[in-house]
């Protein structure tokens, strides 16, 4: 039983993690209807941006999680502009195959500045904590609590602000959000900047969670993202939380009891069987629009 | 002998791709688990030829069986193997509900190979079929690699001409119009699913075969070999030569394959950067990929009219893709259907 419980504690933890990469990965697709490949290389950017600036702010965490929000968020802006409104009006699958060469650049340009060997930052994991029945190293107490932060944040964002109806409209009908009045295309792009932000901090507290990293880290962990996002139903922001516990829950005790290098198998045959029974998450009943070809 | 070498490598990868444009350019899914298929083949070919596993090597049968037939039983596996992913694949998922579930699909399949040593040696991978036929034939190492090399270009040969055949009998033709408008075809009382699925069982068989070929010219298979970047490389070759166009294709993988080789081959390589050629030479790819989807998205060649009913086709390829103004996708996919295509899974 105990076993079991420090198994659902780092499951949350992992969970953490995900909600807050596929909570971007979604808001990426809710504006533009792109399943973006290279959301992964907006974790590795963040994570690398940290590790380039952890020994100019002193060892500073929070220094280093600033410092690899604000590289993910310029990723964002690049990739929105240089690539994702450059395609746009093609077909998704064409934006889809684009994002993919960009994922492949990306990957190959920071192998080139960083090498391919892995690297591992200085900070500390911090000593152990018992709460409640979980057990917890300070590392996973400040990603938990950073994320459950971040996603309270787009919650209010999305919901309270003009910024978040715009979102939202936006998300609804591209074309019937601009003849209303709403400048679709800034809103587009701060929504980028902000999944970009966002995945830029998962990466570096998915790379301190870690520990060592290399340039496939965002790469290697997207299609879980994916997974998380699918089980939440591609698109909406909140139930994707709900996707990434259920997907850090599966790995995390699918792990634990057969052995950890299985729990990305569980996880990915997870995908499939979503793909099979609920591809539109599994929150949802039914689909409302059945299409069938 | 360098030529050689490249030129088999090319003409293997060609096999390949001729497969995955049949899958891609004719049936219109973008499948990431091909590279499984390669690999599957790979193994299968290993294990059915090199004999019982010693001491720490494990895998599975290990049979001593003569290469034509352990060439045919690995593509027969692959087949089944696509049988099954395609089945859960190609029923009711599209774009990139079905690109994601291929990936996810042979990703996890991937890892259970890496990780279970039982089955083909895990990390280490296997090895140890060298040159088969060499003494039979008596011949020298560099003879036999070009004797390989002659083989390898007439299975190629005999692949383009099959594949040249089907794309203009009525099943190519039937492929395309399911491309074009699945919904039409099916109205038509054309059997979207089984198309598409015959199509994927093809191109599957024809990577089994390059897999297969490829197991002989490396003589040693591990995961990490070959992977899903490496995908990428017979994409933009597609990409590159024209999709839908086997002539193209094969042209395609040639230049882009010996092209990135060449260019690649006279760079500088720092003894401090191992990396830095090849991870120039995915860029090259990733950049390939992006330009030429944005301005030249029907490749060099494009897909040959002149087929029943292709006019109209042709004309589509050819006119310039989606204005600013109004959204209208090329490839016929009208914007609000693309939203539906999105929730096609349920159905």
């Amino acid at each position: 039983m105990t076993t079991f419980l420090v198994t659902i504690g780092i499951g949350l933890s992992t969970a953490a993690i995900l909600a807050l990469s596929a909570v971007a990965f979604t808001l990426e697709y809710a504006v533009s209807r792109v399943a973006n490949f290279a959301h992964g290389e907006f974790l590795t950017i963040g994570a690398y941006a940290a590790y380039s600036g952890q020994h100019i702010f002193h060892q500073s965490v929070a220094a280093a999680a600033v410092i690899a929000a604000v590289a993910g968020m310029l990723a964002g802006l690049a990739l929105n502009a240089g690539l994702i409104e450059q395609f746009r009006g093609r077909n998704s699958i064409t934006i889809f195959i684009a994002t993919l060469g960009a994922a492949l650049i990306v990957e190959n340009v920071l192998i080139i500045v960083y090498g391919a060997a892995s690297v591992s930052y200085s900070f500390g994991q911090g000593r152990l904590h018992h709460v409640g029945p979980f057990l917890w190293t300070t590392t996973d107490l400040e990603v938990i609590f950073s994320a459950l932060a971040v996603a309270g944040l787009i919650y209010l964002l999305l919901q309270r602000t003009r910024f978040g109806k715009a979102v939202r409209a936006v998300s609804q009908d591209r074309a019937l959000a601009q003849v209303s009045g709403i400048p679709a295309r800034r809103v587009i792009m701060q929504t980028w900047a902000l999944a970009g932000a966002v995945s830029g901090f998962a990466g570096f507290v998915l790379a301190d969670t870690i520990g060592t990293f290399g340039p496939l880290l965002g790469f290697n962990f997207l299609l879980l993202t994916i997974t998380a996002t699918v089980a939440g139903g591609l698109g909406r922001p909140y139930a994707t939380l709900g996707g990434a516990l259920i997907v850090g829950l599966v790995i995390q005790i699918s792990g634990t009891y057969t052995s950890s290098a299985y729990q990305l198998v569980f996880a990915f045959l997870l995908l499939v069987l979503l793909m099979l029974f609920r591809p539109n998450g599994v929150f949802v009943r039914r689909s409302a629009t059945e299409v069938r070809a | 002998m360098y030529w050689v070498s490249v030129i088999t490598e090319a003409a293997v990868f060609a096999i390949l791709a001729l497969g995955l444009d049949v899958v891609w350019g004719w049936a219109g899914d973008f499948d990431l688990a091909f590279y499984g298929y390669l690999a599957l083949g790979s193994y299968m070919t290993f294990v059915l030829t090199i004999g019982k596993p010693v001491a720490p090597v494990q895998y599975i049968i290990g049979g001593h069986l003569p290469l034509l037939l352990a060439m045919v039983l690995a593509v027969a596996a692959v087949v089944c193997l696509a049988a099954v992913i395609g089945a859960v694949a190609l029923r009711n998922l599209r774009d990139i509900y079905f690109a994601v579930t291929t990936l996810g699909a042979v990703s996890a399949l991937y890892l259970l190979v890496e990780n279970y040593t039982p089955l083909f040696n895990g990390y280490n991978g296997v090895y140890g079929l060298v040159n088969p036929g060499q003494t039979a034939l008596n011949l020298t190492y560099n003879g036999y690699r070009i004797v390989f090399l002659g083989v390898v270009l007439v299975i190629l040969a005999l692949a383009y001409l099959l594949v040249q055949r089907l794309s203009r009998s009525p099943f190519g033709r039937m492929l395309r119009s399911v491309r074009e408008d699945e919904r039409a075809a099916a109205a038509y009382g054309r059997r979207v699913f089984s198309a598409k699925y015959r199509a994927y069982l093809f191109g599957a068989a024809l990577a089994g075969l390059a897999g297969s070929l490829f197991a002989i010219f490396i003589s040693a298979f591990n995961p990490s070999a070959w992977t899903p970047q490496e995908l990428l490389v017979i994409y933009a070759a597609i990409l590159v030569g024209g999709r839908g166009n086997p002539r193209g294709v094969i042209a395609g993988v040639f230049v882009v394959y010996i092209g990135l080789v060449e260019l690649t081959r006279f760079l500088p390589s720092p003894a401090s950067r191992p990396d830095f050629g090849p991870a120039l030479r995915q860029i090259l790819i990733g950049l390939m990929i992006v330009l030429m989807l944005k301005f030249r998205p029907e490749g060099l060649f494009r897909e040959r009219p002149g087929l029943d009913g292709a006019q109209g086709l042709a004309a589509r390829l050819l006119r310039p893709f989606g204005t600013r103004a109004a959204p209208a996708p090329a490839g016929g996919v009208p914007a609000a259907e693309e939203q539906a295509a999105g929730d096609r899974g349920a159905g």
